[in-house]
C-alpha cells in the first residue's frame, strides 16, 4: 500500500542566485536533481516514494524569483518562486488580472498558499493546477532559463503531454509574464469541485473575453480548461466559433460543444469522463456569459 | 415539595461552557501523543498490501539489525488468542499470523529510537505471501465458490440477525397499500481529528500499562487481556485526552496497543505509536456499507400496518461490533414510528475490506434513510402531505412497541410540529422556486443500550477537606461534555459550583467499572449513577451536619457551598466546616457511590424482544437545498431541527452536539466517501476524504435548533441522549429536499453532484418523449 513513507535520503543544496541553480541543474539527469519551490507537491511526491531524487535543490533562498513587476508596456511579470498568498496580496493583480486573484484564491487553503508557488503550481505540469488555465486565458508567456541562456514560449504550448513540460532538463521555469490587458475585456475561472473548501478541481474552466470598441462584438475569445484532458490546454477552435460574433446564447451552445468535442477527459475515482464533459459544457457557457458580461458593463464606465 | 420536584435549579439547565475548553483553546490538554517518557522508543506497524494472502514466512533480521532498532514482533510473538466485542465474534489477532484478510491488515512491528528509523526497518522486513483470491462485494461473498475468509463463518456470514414481531404475512394479505425499495449506503469514516494513539509500558513486575485516548477503557482493558491472555488485574488502562471519537478504534483494544505494550515488555522501554491520518483512513472501523430492501404496507390513509426489510451489510474483513450492529439496525425499526407488524432479516458478509463498526448513530443513520426515504414516497403515491403520514404514524407515549420497547416520554408529534414552524415548512413545501426544495426526515435514538454482558455504570465522589471533590467514572469525556455535564449533577446535589467537582480521567487502577462512552448511554447512565453517588454524600454530610447543629438531618438542604435547615433557613454552616468537623473530629471517610442499570431487565438478542434502553428520543429536521440544475451540486440553505432530549442539562453542550451530529450526516449524504477500489482505499487523505469544514456550510450559521423539553423519569434530572438522534434524520431530510427541489429521487448514498446531474437528465429526456 502507498503510504506517506518518511522523506527518503538526499542530498539538499540551497543555491542563492539565478546562476548557480542553472549551473546546479546543467548536466542533471531527471530523477538525479530535483528542483523543489514549496514542496507541496515535491515532498508528498517524495514521500510516495514516485520520486527519489540524489539531490534536491531548494529555490526558497533565491530572491530574484521571488516578485511581481509592474511593466513599462503596461504588462506584469511575476517570478516563479512568487507564492499563492504574494500573488493574492499583489493590487495590480487585484486590480488588472482578476481572474488570477479570483483562481489563487480557490486553491487549497490559506496554509497552503502562504508557501505553494505560482511556478510549482505551473511546472508540475498537472492536469487538475489551477493556475495554468487562468494563465492561458491572459496569454501568458513564461521563461525558461539554463546555463545555456533563456527562452521565452507560451504557457499554452508548454505541456506536450499528461505530467511533462517541454522544459529541458537543465531548464527551470523562472517567470511568468502577462501582457498588458485590453480594454473591455474580463475573464473568470470557474473551478468545480464537490465539497467547497480544499478540493481538488474536477473540471476548471477559464474563459477570457475581449470586445470591440461597440461592447458588444467579441474580438477574442480565451478558453483554458484544467481536468479538460490529460493537460491543461487552450480550447482554439471552440474559441474561434464566438471571434468577431454578437454575443447571445446560441453561438455559446456551439463554443460549449466545440470545446467538449476538443476536451478528452478522464474517469477517475473522482469522477466520469462523462460528468466531467457535462461540466465542460455547462461551465463553458457560465464563464463565458460572466466575462462577457463584465467586460461590457466597462463599455458604460470608461 | 422538593426543589427537585418542582425543577428548580441552581446548577442544571445553565448554559454552560466545557470545563476543558480554555486548556484545549490554549493547546495545553495533553493527549497520548504529547506524553513523553525517558528511554522511550516510538513504534510502527507493516501492513499487508494484498487484501487476501497467506503469510508463507516473515523473515526480521535484517530489520532487527539496523542501527537504532531495538525490537522487531510478529503475530507469533502474541500467544496466539483471538479477541472481540461479543463472544461469538471473536477474530481479531494482535497481529495476523498466517492469514492477511484486507490491504492494510497489521504483520509486524518495530520499536526503535525514533519514528523514522522505525519506518525504515519496516521496509527491510521481509514477508513471503501467497497472495489468495478475494472478494469485496458481500453478494459475491455470499456466493457458493466464493473465497472464504474465516473457517468459522461459512458463506462468509460474520453475523445473522432475524426477527418477527405480529403476523406480518396476514398484515400484507390486509394492506390497501404496499411498496418495496432498495436504498443502498456507502463507506463513512469517524475522521476524528486526533488520530490513535497510545504508549505502552511495561514493567519489571511484570504488569503492563497502556495511556491511550480510548473512549471505552475497561472495553480496551479486557481485550489487552484476552489478547495477551493475561489476568486482567496485570493490565492497566489509563485515559488521556480523547480529541474525538465517534466509536471505531477509540472503543476496541487495537494493533498498536497491543504492539506498543509487547515491543515494550522485549525492550524495558516505554513504547509509543502514532498513526498517521492514512493509517486512520485505511483500516477499517467505518459506518457499515449497506444493502436495505424495505417493504412496507399501510391502509388506504397511510397508517403503516407491516414492515418487513431485508438488510445485507458489508463488514469488511473482521467483526468487530458488527453483530450488534446490523441487531440495533433490526431493533430501531420499531422507531419513531407505530410498526405493529414487522419482520427483520439480515447478514452481516465478510469482505477483504477494511472492517466496519459502529459510528455516530450507529445503523440507525442507515435505516432512517431508508425509512424515512420511503414514508415520503408512502404519501406521495397516496396523496397524503408528508408531515400528516408523519404524525399518523407517530409512537406516543405510553406505547409498547412490536418488539417491546417500553415508550416513556416521546415528544414526536410535537417535535414534527416545531420543525414544521422553524422552517416555513406550509409556506415553502411546493412553492419555492424551481430547484430549490425542502425535505423532511425523522429518527430516533436510544438513551443508552441494555447490553447481555456489562450494561450498569457506577460513580464514586470523595470529598475533599476544601469542600470540593472528586469526582470519578468509568465514563469517557471524548470532547462531547461528559466532564462538565457530570460535574453539574454533582455540584447540583451537593449545593457547590461546578468547578469544586474535579471529574478525573478514566483509569483501571482507580476509577469505577464502566462499560464506556457509546450508544449515548453516559448522561443517563452514569448521570444517575453520579446523582446517587452525591445523594449519598449528603446523606453522610446531613448526618455530621445534623448532629452538629442538633437538626434533624432530614431538614437539611444543600445550596451555595452551605448546608441549611430548609425549616428555618437562619440556621445554616458552611459546607467546608462540616467537611472539616467530620473528617478532623471524627476521622470520617466521607465518599458516595451509585450505580445505574443493573435491573435485571435484559434484551434476548436472539429473539429481538425486550425493552433495550430506559429512554427513547425522537428527532425530526428539516433541510432546505439549493440545486445546481447544471452541475447537480446541492448547497445547504437552511436546517431547522427539534429533539425532545428530555431535559437538556446543559444546553450549550446539547446545542453543540445536535449541530454536530447533524452537520456530520451532512458530510455522509454529500461528500463523504471512503472509496475503495479491489479493497484499496483510493482517498486515505482528509483532502481527498471530504469531511465539511466550516467554509462549506456558511449558511448554516443560523442552524436553528429547538428542543421540546420533556421530564424523563427514567433520566438524572429528567435528561435523556442528545448526541446521535440529532443525527439521524439528515440524510433522509437531504434526499427528500433534493427530491423536492429537482423531481430526482436519490436511494444511493452518497448523493454526489454527477448522480444528481444524471437524475436531472434522465427526467429531462422522460419530459422530451412525453411532449412529443
Ligand atoms: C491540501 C492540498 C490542496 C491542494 N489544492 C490545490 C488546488 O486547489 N489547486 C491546485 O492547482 N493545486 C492544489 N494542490 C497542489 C499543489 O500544492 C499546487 O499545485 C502548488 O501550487 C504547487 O506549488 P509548490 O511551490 O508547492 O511546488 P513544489 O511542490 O515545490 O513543486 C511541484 C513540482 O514542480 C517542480 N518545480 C517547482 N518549481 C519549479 C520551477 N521553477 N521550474 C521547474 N520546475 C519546478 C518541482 O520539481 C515539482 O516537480 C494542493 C495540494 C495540497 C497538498
Amino acid at each position: 500500500m502507498t503510504y506517506l513513507r518518511r522523506l527518503p535520503k538526499f542530498e539538499y543544496v540551497g543555491p542563492r542566485t539565478l546562476t548557480e541553480v542553472c549551473s546546479l541543474i546543467s548536466g542533471g539527469a531527471p530523477d538525479d536533481a530535483m528542483l523543489l519551490a514549496g514542496g507541496t507537491d515535491a515532498i508528498l511526491q517524495m514521500r510516495r516514494r514516485e520520486r527519489v531524487p540524489r539531490r534536491v535543490i531548494g529555490l526558497k533562498g533565491v530572491a530574484e524569483l521571488d516578485f511581481v513587476r509592474e511593466q513599462a508596456d503596461g504588462g506584469l511579470s511575476i517570478g516563479a518562486m512568487t507564492t499563492l498568498h504574494s500573488l493574492l496580496s499583489a493590487p495590480a493583480i487585484r486590480q488588472r488580472y482578476a481572474i488570477l486573484h479570483e483562481t489563487a484564491a480557490q486553491i487549497g487553503g490559506p496554509e497552503l498558499r502562504n508557501i505553494a508557488t505560482i511556478g510549482g503550481n505551473i511546472a508540475g505540469a498537472l492536469p487538475c493546477a489551477d493556475l495554468p488555465p487562468a494563465l492561458m486565458t491572459l496569454d501568458a508567456q513564461i521563461k525558461l532559463s539554463s546555463h545555456r541562456g533563456e527562452r521565452w514560449m507560451p504557457l499554452r504550448d508548454f505541456f506536450p503531454e499528461f505530467g511533462r513540460t517541454v522544459a529541458q532538463d537543465d531548464e527551470l521555469l523562472s517567470e511568468i509574464k502577462l501582457p498588458r490587458p485590453a480594454p473591455y475585456s474580463a475573464g473568470t475561472y470557474l473551478k468545480f469541485h464537490d465539497r467547497q473548501s480544499m478540493d481538488m478541481t474536477v473540471v476548471g474552466v477559464g474563459a477570457f473575453v475581449v470586445l470591440d470598441d461597440d461592447g458588444r462584438t467579441v474580438r477574442e475569445l480565451r478558453l483554458a480548461y484544467a481536468n479538460g484532458a490529460p493537460t491543461v490546454f487552450r480550447a482554439m477552435k471552440a474559441e474561434a466559433v464566438l471571434c468577431g460574433q454578437l454575443f447571445g446564447e446560441k453561438v455559446l451552445d456551439a463554443v460549449a460543444e466545440a470545446a467538449c468535442s476538443e476536451s478528452s477527459p478522464r474517469t477517475s475515482w473522482r469522477a466520469n469522463a462523462g460528468y466531467r464533459l457535462s461540466l465542460i459544457r455547462a461551465l463553458t457557457k457560465r464563464a463565458i456569459r460572466r466575462s462577457w458580461q463584465s467586460a461590457s458593463s466597462q463599455k458604460g464606465t470608461k | 415539595m422538593s426543589a427537585e420536584i418542582r425543577h428548580e435549579f441552581q446548577v442544571i439547565g445553565k448554559p454552560t461552557p466545557k470545563k476543558d475548553a480554555p486548556l484545549k483553546a490554549a493547546g495545553r490538554a495533553e493527549f497520548a501523543d504529547d506524553i513523553n517518557m525517558a528511554g522511550m522508543l516510538h513504534g510502527k506497524l507493516l501492513r499487508s498490501p494484498h487484501p487476501h494472502a497467506r503469510i508463507l514466512s516473515i523473515d526480521a533480521s535484517r530489520a532487527a539489525a539496523l542501527p537504532g532498532v531495538r525490537a522487531v514482533i510478529t503475530g507469533k510473538d502474541f500467544p496466539g488468542v483471538r479477541y472481540g466485542n461479543l463472544p461469538r465474534t471473536r477474530d481479531y489477532l494482535p497481529l495476523a499470523i498466517d492469514t492477511v484478510r484486507y490491504i492494510g491488515e497489521e504483520v509486524a512491528a518495530v520499536a526503535a529510537i525514533d519514528e523514522d528509523t522505525a519506518e525504515e526497518a519496516l521496509d527491510l522486513v521481509q514477508v513471503e505471501y501467497e497472495v489468495l483470491p478475494a472478494v469485496f462485494d458481500p453478494e459475491e461473498a455470499m456466493k457458493p465458490g466464493a473465497p472464504q475468509l474465516h473457517a468459522p463463518a461459512p458463506g462468509n456470514i460474520s453475523a445473522h440477525t432475524e426477527s418477527e414481531f405480529g403476523n406480518v404475512e396476514a398484515a400484507f394479505a390486509e394492506a390497501a397499500y404496499i411498496r418495496e425499495d432498495m436504498f443502498e449506503t456507502h463507506a463513512v469514516k469517524q475522521g476524528m481529528l486526533e488520530p490513535h494513539a497510545c504508549v505502552g509500558v511495561w514493567d519489571s513486575f511484570g504488569k503492563a500499562t497502556l495511556w491511550s485516548c480510548k473512549m471505552s477503557p475497561y472495553t480496551v482493558w479486557r481485550q489487552l487481556a484476552m489478547g495477551l491472555d493475561m489476568k486482567p488485574g496485570d493490565i492497566r488502562v489509563v485515559q488521556t485526552y480523547v480529541g474525538g471519537g465517534f466509536s471505531g478504534g477509540k472503543q476496541e483494544a487495537m494493533p498498536m496497543d497491543f504492539c506498543a505494550l509487547m515491543l515494550s515488555k522485549k525492550t524495558g522501554r516505554p513504547v509509543k505509536f502514532v498513526h498517521t491520518m492514512e493509517e486512520v483512513l485505511t483500516i477499517g472501523h467505518l459506518r457499515h456499507p449497506m444493502k436495505i430492501w424495505l417493504r412496507t404496507g399501510t391502509t388506504k390513509d397511510g397508517r403503516i400496518v407491516a414492515q418487513h426489510c431485508k438488510l445485507l451489510a458489508n463488514g469488511g474483513a473482521y467483526s468487530s461490533i458488527g453483530g450488534f450492529s446490523i441487531f440495533l439496525a433490526g431493533a430501531m425499526l420499531n422507531l419513531p414510528y407505530r410498526v405493529p407488524n414487522m419482520r427483520f432479516e439480515s447478514n452481516r458478509v465478510y469482505t477483504n475490506n477494511g472492517f466496519c463498526g459502529a459510528l455516530r448513530g450507529h445503523t440507525v443513520v442507515q435505516m432512517c434513510f431508508a425509512r424515512d426515504s420511503q414514508l415520503e414516497l408512502i404519501a406521495a403515491d397516496l396523496g397524503i402531505d408528508p408531515l400528516e403520514i408523519r404524525h399518523r404514524n407517530a409512537i406516543q407515549e405510553g406505547d409498547v412497541t412490536a418488539n417491546g420497547f417500553r415508550i416513556g416520554t416521546f415528544a414526536f408529534d410535537e417535535c414534527i410540529k416545531r420543525v414544521a414552524e422553524m422552517s416555513g415548512w406550509h409556506e415553502k413545501r411546493g412553492k419555492l422556486p424551481k430547484y430549490r426544495g425542502i425535505g423532511f426526515g425523522c429518527g430516533a435514538h436510544l438513551s443508552g443500550a441494555r447490553l447481555m454482558g456489562h450494561s450498569a455504570s457506577a460513580a464514586e465522589i470523595r470529598m475533599l477537606e476544601d469542600g470540593t471533590v472528586h469526582l470519578t467514572t468509568g465514563s469517557t469525556d471524548v470532547g462531547q461534555g461528559v466532564e462538565t455535564v457530570m460535574s453539574m449533577i454533582a455540584a447540583e446535589v451537593l449545593g457547590i459550583e461546578v468547578d469544586d467537582v474535579t471529574y478525573l480521567k478514566v483509569d483501571s487502577a482507580a476509577t469505577p467499572l464502566d462499560p464506556g462512552t457509546f450508544g449515548s448511554r453516559v448522561t443517563l447512565f452514569t448521570g444517575n449513577a453520579v446523582k446517587q453517588a452525591a445523594e449519598e454524600v449528603c446523606r453522610q454530610l446531613a448526618e455530621i451536619a445534623g448532629e452538629r447543629m442538633g437538626v434533624d438531618p432530614q431538614d437539611l438542604i444543600f445550596r451555595r457551598r452551605e448546608i441549611v435547615n430548609h425549616k428555618d433557613e437562619k440556621q445554616r454552616v458552611s459546607l467546608k466546616e462540616i467537611v472539616r468537623w467530620g473528617m478532623f473530629q471524627q476521622g470520617k471517610v466521607i465518599s458516595g457511590r451509585g450505580t445505574y442499570g443493573a435491573s435485571e431487565e435484559k434484551i434476548d438478542f436472539r429473539t429481538g424482544q425486550g425493552n433495550l434502553s430506559p429512554a427513547y428520543n425522537p428527532t425530526a429536521c428539516a433541510v432546505e437545498v439549493e440545486v445546481d440544475p447544471e452541475t447537480g451540486r446541492v448547497t445547504m440553505v437552511g436546517l431547522w431541527g427539534a429533539d425532545d432530549s428530555g431535559t437538556p442539562l446543559n444546553p450549550l453542550a446539547v446545542k453543540g452536539q445536535v449541530i454536530g451530529a447533524a452537520v456530520m450526516s451532512i458530510g455522509h449524504a454529500l461528500w463523504e466517501n471512503l472509496i475503495r477500489i479491489d479493497g484499496k482505499v483510493m482517498n486515505p487523505s482528509l483532502r481527498d476524504y471530504k469531511m465539511p469544514q466550516a467554509t462549506d456550510l456558511p449558511k448554516l450559521a443560523n442552524f436553528e435548533h429547538s428542543n421540546v423539553i420533556t421530564w424523563e423519569p427514567e433520566g438524572p434530572f429528567g435528561a435523556k441522549e442528545a448526541g446521535q438522534g440529532a443525527g439521524t434524520g439528515v440524510v433522509a431530510a437531504i434526499a427528500n429536499a433534493i427530491h423536492d427541489a429537482t423531481g430526482v429521487r436519490l436511494t444511493r448514498l452518497p448523493f454526489t453532484p454527477e448522480s444528481i446531474l444524471a437524475g436531472i437528465e434522465e427526467l429531462k429526456e422522460k419530459e422530451a418523449v412525453t411532449e412529443s
